[in-house]
């Protein structure tokens, strides 16, 4: 930051004749690159570079690519320039209305759950009882998971024929027989938004746990002197010192939740019918099963809009950034 | 003192049930990938077998593709690694400990590029890399997946460098060190179990990773391991016991990496969300 404090105050040895290793030596030249005012930006610089390959430009490209025709099946049609055909065909298309009231539904009941889950795991473990440490490591454990594996993992335990859980719903008596609970378009979703949950309600705790951590005990100490009962202290106490964390976790599972389409393509690709049939897994399909990139990357676009909107809207109404 | 004792009893119960909920599934799926097959598709469901097998790992291992699948992910997700390791941590360490211009803004930036959808990257990176020669190759996808798995990186890593003290560094500096070897010899040493925590992380990302391999991968010399499980389900009528079997080799790594970590790991990725 000062490159010249240090300046006067050292008194530099004689200078010796300098070899020529010493003119070409690599480290030393990199420790007195280290020295300049450039130094921060030569450390950002390969990162930089890298995003920019493979984050900007490909975004770039991509969203030119969704006013021009490109279909990888019809060459013939060639790659011009079409305007908003794209996007006109869109406002048409049924199935894009119903991908987008399915990611409505799949975000805010998986949000719902999660949260509410998360917090419920959260608070408990935050109460340190002895022997709970190797159940936190259990019960963080299926976020890391692979998507693929908790797919099958449920698919096979959801098994019309074979599922365990169709077995022992039924032995309790709470289903009259075993259920195709995928391929029911009533089901279906629910049960894939259930998985989700299971996936992914750790991530709530993960970052719920951190934020109750620090919260001043001396809070609800002065809480329970003035007679606050345990649920008003979590109303009154808790959850508002944890807004800033609740937003910040919110928007990055919103964010993971609308843009991959993993889970859903591995449990039912958007079947029965398209009764799961969301946003991301209709771009993915449009590029790989219709290889119409110009469309997908529309379709991209308009789900990264909604993204940005709704980070913004979040942002603003839950204001965070108040404080 | 009455009703802590109730609140402790309650704590316990709901632990024990979320964690139950957590296990089971990898349990039931362990079971299933020792069970015969007989014992697998029956009329009456076989909770605990007479009798158990590793016929469905042998088989897995020896008559399909999954090692070469293996092998495949292990490069991918150690060239993820490096490349993240070699590019993040100086960047993360300029972010910690430098002002400067742009600073706020590059962070930022480095926020939002998560927010890019993946298939909107991805379709693009497929006409890319198809250009430049990397389509279906280990070292094209570990590129791609740095899209996402860098700036992640970087904000994990930033929070690690936060925690570090600087007051070492000041000495160094005040004892003739350049900056490099503050850098190098004082703050690495110490961040060290952050690094490895944020190592690890990516790598079991980039291990788990689905979409952009099922994309940019066509071939066997490059397919990773979820590609090829999920690509079995359409190859035989759903074998359930060398899916379970898959499935287990392909998370013990993870359960194991995570379970040595988890502590600093955890930590990491509540800073990284938290301060962003």
């Amino acid at each position: 930051m000062f490159p010249y404090a240090r300046g006067p105050m050292t008194t530099r040895p004689t200078p010796r004749p300098k070899s020529i290793w010493h003119a070409i030596n690599p480290v030393r030249m990199i420790g007195d690159l280290s020295e300049t005012r450039y130094w921060m930006y030569l450390l950002l610089l390969p990162s930089a570079l890298l995003i920019t390959a493979v984050v900007l430009y490909p975004t770039v490209y991509g969203m030119q690519m969704s006013f021009r025709e490109m279909r990888l099946n019809r060459p013939d049609l060639g790659t011009g320039f079409v305007g908003l055909k794209h996007y006109e065909r869109m406002i048409n298309d049924p199935i894009f209305w119903l991908s987008l009231k399915n990611t409505a539904v799949w975000v805010t009941f998986s949000i719902i759950l999660e949260f509410a889950i998360g917090l419920i795991a959260a608070l408990a473990l935050h109460r340190n009882l002895p022997g709970t440490r190797i159940l936190a490591v259990m019960i963080l454990l299926p976020y890391f998971l692979p998507n693929v594996v908790a797919g099958h993992m449920w698919a096979l335990m959801l098994d019309p024929r074979l599922g365990v859980i169709n077995d022992l719903l039924f032995k309790v008596g709470l289903i009259d027989g075993y259920r195709a609970w995928f391929a029911e378009p009533g089901t279906a979703m629910a049960a894939a938004i259930v998985v989700e949950a299971w996936h992914s309600f750790p991530f709530f705790t993960l970052l719920i746990l951190a934020g109750l951590k620090g919260i001043p005990t001396d809070l609800y100490k002065a809480a329970s002197i003035d007679g606050a009962s345990a649920l008003a202290q979590l109303r009154l106490i808790t959850l508002p010192m944890l807004k800033t964390i609740i937003a910040a976790a919110v928007i990055l599972r919103v964010i993971g939740l609308v843009n991959s389409p993993d889970l859903l393509l591995v449990l039912t690709s958007g079947g029965p019918g398209r009764s799961t049939q969301v946003l991301s897994l209709y771009a993915f399909q449009t590029a790989y099963k219709d290889f119409n990139f110009g469309y997908a990357g529309a379709l991209s676009v308009v789900m990264f809009v909604l993204l940005m909107l709704f980070a913004w809207a979040y942002i603003r109404l839950s204001r965070v950034n108040q404080e | 003192m009455q009703r802590s004792r109730l609140w402790d009893g309650i704590t316990y119960a709901v632990l024990i049930f979320l964690a139950f909920i957590c296990v089971a599934p990898i349990l039931w799926t362990f079971l299933t990938s020792i069970k015969y097959e007989t014992d697998i598709v029956t009329r009456e469901m076989v909770y605990w077998p007479t009798r158990f097998t590793f016929d469905h790992y042998v088989k897995l291992w020896n008559q399909s593709s999954y090692p070469i699948l293996v092998a495949n992910s292990l490069v991918v997700t150690s060239v993820t690694v490096a490349i993240c390791l070699l590019t993040g941590t100086i960047a993360s360490y300029a972010f910690s400990r430098f002002q400067f211009r742009g600073r706020t803004e590059l962070m930022l930036a480095y926020l939002v590029v998560r927010m890019f959808p993946a298939v909107l990257m991805i379709i693009p990176l497929f006409v890319v890399m198809r250009q430049v020669g990397l389509l279906d190759s280990r070292i094209g996808l570990a590129i791609a997946y740095t899209s996402f798995l860098l700036p992640l990186f970087v904000w994990m890593m930033k929070g690690f460098f936060d925690a570090a003290p600087k007051e070492l560094e000041s000495a160094a500096r005040i004892d003739g060190s350049t900056r490099l070897g503050a850098m190098l010899r004082i703050v690495m040493p110490i961040a060290r179990n952050g690094v490895l925590a944020t190592c690890i992380f990516v790598a079991i990302a980039a291990w788990n990773e689905f979409l952009f391999a099922l994309m940019l991968t066509t071939s066997q010399g490059s397919r990773t391991w979820p590609v090829g499980l999920q690509l079995m389900v359409g190859e035989f009528q759903l074998p359930w016991g060398m899916l379970a079997a898959g499935g287990m080799i392909s998370i013990l790594p993870v359960v194991v990496l995570f379970a040595l970590v988890q502590r600093a790991m955890v930590a990491g990725i509540a800073a990284g969300a938290v301060k962003g």
